[in-house]
């Protein structure tokens, strides 16, 4: 790793060798008093007037000595720091912060007039509410935590900032509260994000493959989440939160698999509302992964299980069907995947299209022509909008269904129970950074219970969950 | 992973084992003991419920049961102690294993499907014990709650249709009745058995003896009212009336118009029935494993093979049940209490710690 020499040529000519770079634009000037200036900065992702105004008018004045510290003070910009190293002011550079070299130059100055380009805070396309906070996390990790900062205004919230990726250099913003997140799972996070050596980190997701203490396993390893309002809440109850530069959507450990059946707006309604939507997502969710899955095995192993008249409207309608049930319950499931992925990808307006082609003049021509039956294309329907009740889990459980679905086609129902039985199993022995991923339910935690898919008011929910071992137990405080 | 927590350990007795008593254990209640037949049950339950509470006694050293063997008798005898626990438990799952194969090929299918109906069954199982037995505290936390819902369900629908005059008058079987249904019924109780081998996966607790010692008595008395209602609804024809479970709450009225809404509880009783039938393999699987060591391979290799074992008998016995039945119950009944009460009452004469050096 070379320093800085003190020759301005030398020392522009070397940085010269590490940054390349067309881009990579250098000013010259010196001051009044003679003394030669180099600014390096990157074109475009520097802030030119901001360079103009805050470093280069002022030393254009400047009359006093060669040293780093004396020049640092002299300027006017509020975010100056001073580095040896030339590597890390090639970093620095690339990062969009101008870097000062002078003629007997002890330290390098970098000025942190980087331009940032950022979208508009907006409310997030994938958490809508009606009642509540409609802030979202953009693609800047330093607003992130701005967002985050205001809703947390105490000296406990720490903000460390590391960098992941060895050729992109991203910022990761680990935020928790003092006191409040266990020391233990602090340490784990820090030690599994500083252990991380990968090119790029694009997006937060690149991140989970990493954090996760079982790499290949179906379930979720982390929360998600695109809205500060419920991220800060997550800190609150001692989880660790990781915002990441580049990427709207913020990582949340550990995680519990009752949170995505959570919603934000939950905590904003009245009690009995929440703990309603909370079971009709449970209840979507069950049907919409058992129904298909059902339905073909009672075709094909066990009719009994229909009611009689329900049974004929049935038979009735897939009396002609080509398909066996469990054939035609999965080419109807591959169009509404095909369908789904195909609606997402498309420009919106021929998305629109596509799903009138799709939903109206392929169901309805398949229908008519024999292919599938209307109750296959009914259940799958049902199925596909079911799922998305809990979308932060979309992922797995159109898996899961699938693997009900060729069981159930294939053993039956008591292949279902048993799938069921293995998931089960599956799950209650998963953990993440030590917590149970099926906690509050197994291993059952009374209190915590509380706030699952029931859901009690405020005044009721004192505490921090249990399964987190917060130090810092209590959040309300009660007159009882 | 953690220890068992007290409160799964009353899961367990209140609401996973009652369940593996549901399937033929009635129909074969009927058949000795007739309208008596919450008699030899109760006797049965209360004989193990006592033994539970002497276990729980032992319990309180919080050793394992193989520690106390080594500590008494030495490693070598430990071993051989444990691995004939490990070959009872094993021959104790095969009647619930068996009856829940032929509950599955009768109640989920119209038709008779294949044995390879069941096979995925030993999958789960032995995915299932090659986990520690520790693991499986957590699953009865999901799983009681579940036992419940579906015990309650059945209940619910078949009890107005219960004629409790059927089990009057009481007495008229006789002793030999008594004694003939807690005999031959003895197959469906060696659940102090396993508890024998959970001990020391859990911390004892001020009370837990007697908390476990009702736990039990509550599931018996869940399975005792489930007896009264099976023979209420059933009465002279019950003892021809196999996986009894399935078929009390099938005379409702309102499945005319919903269907067989009893099957949602009758499925979830048969998920609690699969790790229930595992739980024997998987306690045998543990002993093996106390007693030869634990490298984190023996227990893949000793639940592969002897799950192995039980699919092989499975096909080999599948049309045999009734030989298996008869020979398990009537010939061989006397192993159970060999080993779920005169074991466990042995165990309470074992040093519980170790020998002091001089």
């Amino acid at each position: 790793m070379k320093n800085i020499t003190g020759s301005l040529e030398k020392d522009l000519a070397e940085l010269k060798k590490i940054l390349p770079a067309e881009d990579i634009l250098t000013f010259e000037f010196q001051s009044e008093k003679g003394l030669a200036f180099t600014c390096v900065f990157a074109d475009a992702v520097t802030d030119k007037e901001l360079l103009g105004e805050q470093i280069i008018l002022p030393l254009k004045r400047y009359e006093g000595e060669a040293t780093a510290q004396a020049i640092g003070e002299f300027v006017t910009s509020p975010e100056l720091r001073k580095e040896k190293s030339l590597t890390k002011l090639a970093e620095e550079v690339l990062a969009g912060n101008p870097v000062l070299l002078f003629e007997g130059a002890d330290e390098g100055i970098i000025a942190g007039t980087k331009k940032v380009f950022v979208r508009a805070v907006s409310e997030p396309p994938t958490d809508v509410v009606i009642k509540g906070p409609r802030e979202g996390f953009i693609e800047d990790v330093k607003i992130n935590t701005s967002l985050v900062r205001r809703r947390l205004k105490t000296p406990d919230l720490k903000i460390e900032m590391l960098k992941v990726g060895r050729r992109s250099q991203t910022f990761v913003a680990m935020c928790y509260l003092e006191g409040t997140t266990p020391q233990k799972t602090i340490d784990e996070v820090k030690k599994k994000l500083q252990s991380i050596d990968i090119d790029v980190v694009p997006d937060s997701s690149y991140l989970t493959h990493f954090l996760s203490t079982r790499p290949y396993s179906l379930m979720k390893q982390s929360g998600t989440t695109e809205k500060p309002d419920i991220f800060c809440a997550k800190i609150a109850e001692g989880r660790v939160g990781i915002l990441v530069d580049g990427s709207p959507i913020a990582l949340t450990v550990p995680y519990l698999l009752v949170e995505d059946f959570q919603a934000s707006e939950d905590y904003y309604v009245p009690s009995y509302r929440a703990t309603f939507t909370r079971i009709l997502r449970v209840l979507s969710l069950i049907v919409a992964i058992y129904g298909p899955a059902f339905y073909i095995s009672a075709q094909l192993f066990k009719l009994q299980l229909f009611p009689i008249k329900l049974l004929l409207t049935i038979s009735g309608s897939i009396r002609d069907i080509p398909l066996s049930p469990s054939l035609e319950m999965l080419l109807v499931l591959f169009v509404l995947e095909v369908l789904n992925e195909a609606s997402i990808r498309m420009p919106k307006y021929v998305g629109m299209a596509l799903s009138v082609v799709g939903a109206l003049v392929l169901g309805e021509t398949a229908v008519n022509a024999g292919f599938v039956s209307t109750p296959a294309i009914i259940i799958i329907a049902f199925s596909g909008i079911g799922l998305y009740a809990v979308p932060n889990l979309i992922e797995q459980t159109s898996m899961v269904r699938l693997a009900m679905l060729l069981v159930a086609g294939s053993v039956g129902t008591y292949g279902i129970i048993l799938l069921t039985a293995f998931i089960l199993l599956y799950l209650v022995t998963s953990e993440n950074f030590g917590v149970p991923v099926l906690a509050p339910f197994s291993p059952m935690i009374g209190r915590d219970l509380r706030d699952s898919i029931v859901k009690y008011n405020l005044a009721s929910l004192p505490t921090r969950p249990k399964a987190f071992k917060s130090k810092n137990k209590r959040r309300l405080k009660t007159h009882e | 992973m953690n220890k068992i927590a007290p409160r799964q350990l009353y899961f367990l007795l209140a609401a996973v084992m009652p369940v593996g008593k549901l399937i033929l254990m009635p129909t074969q209640l009927a058949y000795y003991a007739k309208n008596d037949l919450l008699f030899p049950a109760a006797a049965n339950f209360l004989l193990q419920a006592g033994i539970i509470f002497l276990i729980m006694l032992l319990s309180r050293s919080n050793r394992t049961f193989y520690d106390m063997l080594c500590y008494t008798f030495g490693k070598i005898a430990a071993k051989i102690v444990l691995s004939s626990l490990a070959l009872f438990l094993f021959f104790a799952a095969l009647l619930p294993l068996f009856e829940q194969k032929l509950m599955v090929q009768s109640v989920f299918y119209d038709t008779l499907p294949s044995i390879v109906a069941f096979a995925p069954f030993y999958l789960f199982s032995a995915y299932l014990c090659a986990k520690p037995l520790c693991n499986f505290g957590r699953a009865w936390d999901i799983i009681a709650p579940i036992s419940i819902v579906g015990f309650f369900g059945i209940m619910l629908l078949s009890v107005s249709n219960a004629e409790f005059s059927a089990l009057a008058p009481v007495g008229v079987n006789g002793a030999g009745g008594f004694f003939g249904g807690t005999a031959y019924t003895m197959s469906w109780f060696f659940d102090s058995a396993l508890l024998l081998v959970l001990i020391g996966k859990f911390e004892y607790k001020k009370g837990m003896a007697w908390k476990s010692a009702v736990s039990y008595l509550i599931g018996a008395a869940a399975v005792l009212v489930f007896l009264a209602v099976f023979y209420g609804i059933f009465s002279d024809i019950a003892e021809r009336q196999f996986f009894a479970f399935s078929k009390i709450s099938k005379y409702f009225s309102g499945m005319t118009v919903l269907g067989r809404i009893d099957y949602l509880f009758i499925y979830s009783l048969a998920l609690v029935m699969a790790y229930f039938c595992a739980l024997p393999v998987h306690a045998g699987v543990d002993c093996l494993t106390q007693a030869y060591g634990n490298d984190g391979v023996k227990p893949v290799i000793f639940s592969v093979a002897i799950n192995g074992i039980l699919l092989v008998l499975s096909f080999v016995l599948d049309y045999r049940f009734g030989v298996l039945n008869d020979t398990i119950t009537k010939t061989l009944f006397w192993i159970f209490p060999a080993f779920s009460v005169l074991m466990p009452l042995l165990a309470l004469l074992l040093r519980r710690k170790p020998r002091e050096k001089v």
